[in-house]
């Protein structure tokens, strides 16, 4: 196991570009290899020792066996991690915009707040976020159709705007709040938020699936409410306890899934009459109390 | 209002130049010139008319350089664009913002330089129709010209946009009061609608106005997908706006023969950004499976569609632009000009034709104050209190002639009508020169230091 551990030693207002700095390229570099790079910052590259202290410590055959420690205000540190296919991130502090941003493999760790585009267009691997994240976490390019496509992003905190954006697979977890659009236009996959949600998770969903937890603030027209289920098994994952189920967005004739915790959404089943088959009888539930 | 007695003393009309004020491009304008200056202009709306009259009003006329004591000194041109190379020269992270009010060929030598520097090109999209174009990037766009609007359109929707204060000629000209070659009789043959909160001068003239609550803007055209989808509208209030009336106006415009949906910054701004305008260009698609539909975004300054279309065409990109690894890329909140300010990142700012000091948030502009400003402009304002450079420009479509692109994407020649002062130059002359300095300057088209890659960089 090779470990190099990145110690800031210098900030710069200028953001850093570490996209050529993934376990996947130096593997094998030593310390020696370090103080001849250079890192792109704005239209130059300067050398990446002006900005830390690295240290190699062990052997490694191949990206699997690289652990890369990064300490300090990474504020202004983009791309970590990205494309990365192996090996394992760690860092301590608040993380710049892309982080963990197509990599297909291995485990990133920031203990912080990342900002946008985490894990943006990720394929593989397993990116946990102690804080909370800005916008696009998990999302598209601009301009692209496809988003995340696989792996899990865990945000212990909250998640801003379109949250899985256009998700094609894999799972994003929000342990916190999620802003407006979480979900929109996905189409494979699941998100999990347990928190509450502003509104209109979902939009122009074609399929995949959304479970929140927490209270949702604004539900879309495109959403049919099919009922409330118990226990329900989404993407081969059970949760337990009564959803309310719907299917969206009508819009774009989406068979996307979302269900909203009974409990807390309660209000949301006013309007609507008796439904049976698998799902528990609405009229029978409001009388559950 | 008081009555302005029609101007008789002029020396000369100078017929059919097009104005520079909004994104209607008018091309049927008169210009009466006494003395080498406009004096009045025919057919223009107040706004077009006033830009273009008082163009000597706080007049930048001479090159300046900030001095040590932090006043702006008169310099000669050769100074001021040396000065400006160096700033330029010297920076690591150069925003190079504006473009929306010169000409076309001006954005040329701009990119030109911006690509041999590796800075940002960015313009005045980014705090207005950015999402706009994000949204066609992803949804694409269905557009149609305004002659076709004139000549066809028979129900026009107006959605987050007030025309008649913002674009006034817009109605008259080219969508609602103008006969049409299938539209003979003009406003009569016509059915306009309002989108927005406010019940603002444009809902006044309108046939209906849908004051759908602010923030509303998704979910209502949510809705009306769905109603055309031939969903059931579960509840009966909808963004503030009662579900019989979506229904009928859901009607309405799969009934229009020809519809247009105009949009401005009332949706591009509210919660869902982009997000608005993909929606409402999937409704429009929608709409085309029972009508012909299209919209067009009502665009602000005269060329801002023309620096999106030409940095489309040329990088791939339509605003944003960033130069600084070798190629060009784009994302927003990273390569944005309000982003890149706000983040303290920009060492050279420079500001071509715009306002950043009066338009800009305030954090933006405290960064501005404490890096090299360079300012490409005809008049005074703001921004030049920011300044460290001054080099006074050209009035495109007065002064000198240009290419600009309207709102819905038709170029057009804006041709010279009077000579500009002696000491000013043309902005094309003056980014070229800058970008000639520059090259002599840096040698290389970006500071890489000799550097051994290692091969296992992938």
């Amino acid at each position: 196991m090779k470990t190099i551990t990145f110690d800031q030693i210098k900030f710069s207002t200028i953001a850093l570009e570490m996209d050529e700095i993934i376990p996947d390229t130096v593997y094998d570099w030593t310390e020696d290899d370090f103080a001849k790079y250079q890192v792109p910052i704005g239209n130059s590259r300067f050398p990446i020792t002006d900005f830390f202290d690295i240290t190699v410590e062990g052997e490694a055959e191949s990206a699997a066996e690289v652990k890369m420690i990064f300490k300090g205000d990474l504020n202004r540190t983009k791309y970590i991690g990205s494309k990365m296919s192996a090996g394992e991130i760690y860092c301590y502090g608040n993380v710049d915009l892309h982080v963990g941003a197509e990599m297909s493999g291995g485990y990133i760790y920031v203990e912080g707040n990342a900002a946008a585009h985490a894990g943006r267009e990720m394929s593989g691997g397993k990116l946990e976020i102690t804080g909370n994240t800005k916008e696009f976490t998990g999302a598209s390019y601009i301009g692209e159709w496809r988003g995340m496509s696989g792996g899990e992003i865990i945000v212990h905190g909250n998640a801003g705007k379109q949250c899985g954006e256009c998700l094609v697979g894999g799972k994003i977890r929000v342990k916190g709040d999620c802003d407006i659009l979480a979900g929109i236009h996905m189409t494979k996959g699941l998100i999990e938020i347990d928190g509450n949600v502003n509104r209109w998770p979902g939009g122009q969903m074609k399929n995949g699936n959304i479970v929140v937890h927490g209270h949702l603030g604004r539900l879309l027209e495109g959403f049919v409410l099919q009922g409330v289920v118990v226990d329900p098994v989404v993407d081969g994952e059970q949760f337990e306890g009564k959803y309310i189920h719907y299917v969206g967005d009508i819009g774009l004739n989406g068979k996307g899934s979302l269900y909203l915790g009974a409990e807390t959404n309660r209000e949301k089943l006013g309007e609507y009459g008796e439904h049976d088959d698998e799902y528990t009888s609405i009229r029978e539930y409001r009388n559950l109390e | 209002m008081t009555y302005e007695p029609p101007i008789t003393d002029y020396d000369h009309i100078v017929e059919n130049c097009t104005c520079a004020f909004c994104g209607c491009n008018c091309d049927d304008l008169d210009y009466l010139v006494k003395d080498g200056h406009v004096v009045a202009v025919r057919h223009a709306c107040r706004l077009g008319a006033s830009k273009i009259m008082e163009d000597m009003d706080q007049r930048l006329l001479v090159p300046m350089i900030r001095d040590e004591d932090g006043e702006l000194k008169e310099v000669d041109w050769d100074t001021a664009l040396d000065t400006a190379a160096e700033y330029i020269a010297n920076s690591i992270r150069p925003v190079f913002y504006g473009w929306s009010e010169t000409s076309t060929e001006c954005m040329k030598e701009g990119v030109e330089l911006g690509e041999y520097i590796g800075a940002v090109l960015d313009n005045q999209a980014t705090i207005c129709h950015g999402p706009s174009l994000q949204a066609v990037q992803n949804a694409g766009y269905p557009i149609q010209t305004l002659g076709e609007v004139q000549n066809r359109a028979d129900m026009c929707v107006y959605s987050g946009s007030n025309a008649m204060n913002s674009h006034p000629r817009h109605m008259a000209r080219y969508a609602v009061f103008c006969r049409g070659y299938f539209r003979q009789r003009g406003r009569f043959d016509r059915t306009v609608v309002t989108m927005d909160p406010k019940f603002s001068d444009t809902a006044k003239m309108s046939d209906k106005w849908i004051g759908f609550e602010q923030n509303g803007d998704y979910g209502f055209y949510n809705a009306i997908r769905a109603v055309l989808k031939g969903k059931e509208l579960y509840q009966d209030v909808i963004s503030g706006i009662p579900k019989e009336d979506i229904y009928e106006l859901a009607e309405e415009m799969k009934n229009a023969e020809f519809g247009v949906l105009f949009f401005g910054l009332g949706l591009t701004h509210t919660l869902g950004k982009q997000r608005n305008i993909d929606i409402a260009i999937k409704m429009v698609q929608d709409l085309n499976k029972f009508s012909k539909w299209g919209l067009t975004p009502m665009r602000g300054h005269f060329n801002v569609n023309g620096f999106n279309i030409f940095m489309a065409f040329h990088t791939g990109f339509a605003f944003g632009v960033d130069f600084c690894r070798g190629y060009a890329r784009y994302m927003m909140g990273e390569t944005n000009t309000i982003d890149l300010l706000v983040r303290k990142e920009p060492d050279c700012f420079m500001v071509i034709a715009a306002d950043p000091g009066a338009h800009f948030p305030n954090g933006a502009n405290q960064h501005l104050a404490d890096i090299p400003v360079i300012q490409i402009d005809i008049h005074w304002g703001p921004s030049t209190e920011l300044a460290d450079v001054v080099l006074p420009g050209s009035f495109i479509a007065v002064e000198c002639g240009g290419t600009s692109y309207r709102m819905d994407g038709v170029p057009i020649w804006m041709k010279k009508a009077i000579d500009k002062p002696e000491t000013c130059r043309d902005d094309e002359w003056i980014v070229r020169e800058l970008k000639e300095r520059v090259m002599k300057l840096r040698e290389e088209p970006n500071v890489l230091d000799a550097y051994e890659v290692n091969p296992n960089i992938l």
